[in-house]
């Protein structure tokens, strides 16, 4: 099997069967968290749950993250605040306005969107990967983190770092010819994909899963039994 | 053909001394010699490179005799060869045909039936060990070899027969190097590129829809020059000509970097000449000489026209997605049946799973009730 053989099968089948695990995971996983069970109403609410849903977003999602004095998050820990904000931002700068990773929601959405520039993208991407470096030896120094971290937590380290630096010597032809990287690029997203699932980077869905519960528990204003 | 040298040979056609040296150098420019990207060559030796590289391609002309060359072609179009007849650049092709001497070519020979095939096996046995063999076309395997007969005989037959006898083989154009249109999936016929099948002999492949013709005879003069191959990549392909991608030499590149893309064939950015990357171009994992060499003397080439490239030169490009759908998308989308069925399984096993544990805690709680009681 030559590179390019490999390419196509890591851009094809071995994706689409990535993408399926991944789709099914994440229904598996919401659906065992919406069954544990909810909490009846068993007076009507005096507030607005819709309400409750929308401050929730506006303060937990866009502004407490920006305004680091008022919840002390900044000065708990400067360097998760710093590098985990960065990372974030790059990240999703990458993923979701990179030309190439914009054609991919094209090809599997059916619509597109306008990019960025490339150097700008560039720029994001190796922030991201700085900070990414960064929050690994946190992990390793923090006293508290290196009690919380096992397996799991340097996994998710290594499966979103693996994409991000496989992709980045693409771009820049760093090293080995293109469809080399490339079909790591695409071997490396589909464990990523697989992955998922199976572990917290699952966040960036039951984060807004959970704060639209949290949001609705604190806007009802209603006596919990 | 017989044993004069190609100095010789030239003399005879009326060619001068001065004609002769301008042949040499420019055989130095087919072979990209003095071009930079001869990685990892040993032609970078520098007793060739710095002063006398024409004169030691001069003493290799003027002592070499022309090289017979046979040219099978099986599951063809020909384009390769009329390519290679009609390259706009009749001085180098002419100048580089001066120093072989096609021997079989089923399109040109002039000789047709029993006549032709007799003179390929005369051919062959008189130059046995000494031939370059050019093939051009795929070879079907399947139903054995059925599905291309020249003479009666088998496709893989006549390959495996002239290859024997080969000092090397050249595979011209995809189709022969990796299989090309006939080898796209379903491959019916069992299509498959020559260096599959002569596993014994050293093929160079050259491929592309069709090959360069500067290329194919800028590897062949390397053979005739030096009596040896060029260095080769990964895909038996020369780096000389394959060692960078169409991207890396592409005119439209500082608009890819800028972020500046035709998004379809007539809009403002294809009128300004932007990046084609959107619209499918397959020059990132393309190599090539396509955006150094160009076509049609240098006049031009696919993407500087105004289309993506196709990825001609690499293996089963037919397959490697559609033509304008962007490279860095996934080959296929899973089909929705797939969506579906990969949906319900996740519901049904998370209610299962769900049911289970509240069945579970029902016993736990009777247990427990029961207990207290």
């Amino acid at each position: 099997m030559n590179w390019n053989a490999f390419l196509e099968f890591t851009r094809g089948q071995l994706f689409n069967v990535a993408l399926l695990f991944f789709i099914g995971g994440m229904v598996y996983r919401l659906v065992r968290v919406i069954l544990l069970g909810w909490k009846r109403d068993r007076v009507p609410p005096a507030g607005s749950k819709l309400g409750g849903v929308v401050k929730t977003y506006l303060k937990g999602f866009l502004i407490w993250p920006f305004v680091p004095w008022v919840k002390r998050t900044f000065s708990r820990n400067q360097v998760m605040y710093l590098a985990g904000g960065l990372f974030h931002l790059g990240l999703f700068a990458t993923i979701l306005l990179g030309t190439p990773h914009m054609l991919v929601w094209k090809s599997l959405l059916g619509f597109g969107w306008p990019t960025l520039p490339l150097p700008i993208v560039d720029w994001l991407a190796a922030v991201a990967i700085a900070a990414m470096i960064t929050l690994l030896i946190n992990r390793r120094v923090n006293p508290v983190l290196k009690l919380i971290s096992g397996p799991a937590e340097f996994f998710n380290w290594l499966f979103v770092f693996l994409p991000m630096v496989t992709g980045y010597i693409m771009t820049h032809h760093l090293w080995f010819p293109y469809e080399v990287l490339f079909s790591l690029h695409m071997l490396s997203v589909d464990v990523l994909l697989i992955w998922i699932p199976m572990s917290r980077i699952s966040h960036f869905i039951f984060y807004f899963f959970s704060r639209t519960i949290h949001g609705t528990e604190f806007g009802k204003r209603a006596v919990n039994p | 053909m017989n044993e004069e040298t190609i100095y010789q040979y030239l003399k005879k056609k009326g060619a001068s001394r001065r004609d002769f040296l301008k042949l040499c150098g420019t055989l130095v420019g087919a072979m990209g010699l003095f071009r930079s990207p001869l990685e990892g060559s040993d032609l970078l030796d520098p007793t060739i490179f710095e002063s006398n590289t024409i004169q030691k391609i001069a003493h290799a002309l003027e002592n070499k005799p022309r090289v017979p060359v046979i040219w099978l072609e099986f599951q063809d179009c020909a384009g390769c060869s009329e390519a290679l007849t009609r390259s706009q650049s009749p001085s180098l092709i002419d100048l580089v045909l001066n120093t072989i001497s096609v021997e079989y070519h089923e399109t040109l020979t002039a000789a047709a039936g029993f006549q032709a095939e007799a003179n390929k096996e005369a051919i062959m046995q008189a130059y046995h060990g000494q031939y370059v063999l050019v093939v051009e076309g795929s070879i079907p395997t399947a139903g054995n070899g059925a599905y291309c007969t020249v003479g009666g005989r088998s496709a893989l037959e006549l390959l495996t027969e002239a290859a024997e006898g080969a000092a090397a083989i050249i595979a011209t154009g995809n189709c022969a190097a990796f299989g090309g249109l006939p080898k796209a999936n379903p491959n019916p016929t069992g299509a498959k590129g020559v260096w599959e099948i002569i596993t014994d002999k050293p093929v160079v492949n050259i491929p592309g829809c069709p090959a360069i013709p500067e290329v194919f005879t800028g590897t062949l003069a390397h053979f005739v020059v030096f009596g040896s191959l060029p260095n080769l990549d990964d895909l038996n392909r020369p780096m000389t000509f394959y060692g960078k991608t169409i991207h890396d030499r592409c005119l439209r590149r500082p608009f890819y970097e800028e972020g500046k893309f035709a998004l379809s064939f007539d809009d403002q950015g294809a009128k300004e000449g932007w990046c084609l990357y959107k619209l499918g171009c397959k020059g990132p994992t393309t190599y090539n000489a396509c955006a150094s060499i160009k076509w049609d003397a240098g006049l031009s080439f696919p993407v500087q026209s105004g289309h993506p490239c196709l990825g001609c030169s690499q293996p089963d490009f037919w397959d490697g997605g559609g033509f304008y759908q962007s490279q860095s998308a996934p080959l296929n989308s899973p089909e929705i049946t797939a969506v579906g069925a990969a949906v319900g399984a996740g519901v049904a096993v998370g209610a299962a799973m769900a049911a289970g544990s509240a069945a579970q805690k029902k016993k736990v709680e009777a247990e427990e009730k029961r207990s207290e009681s």
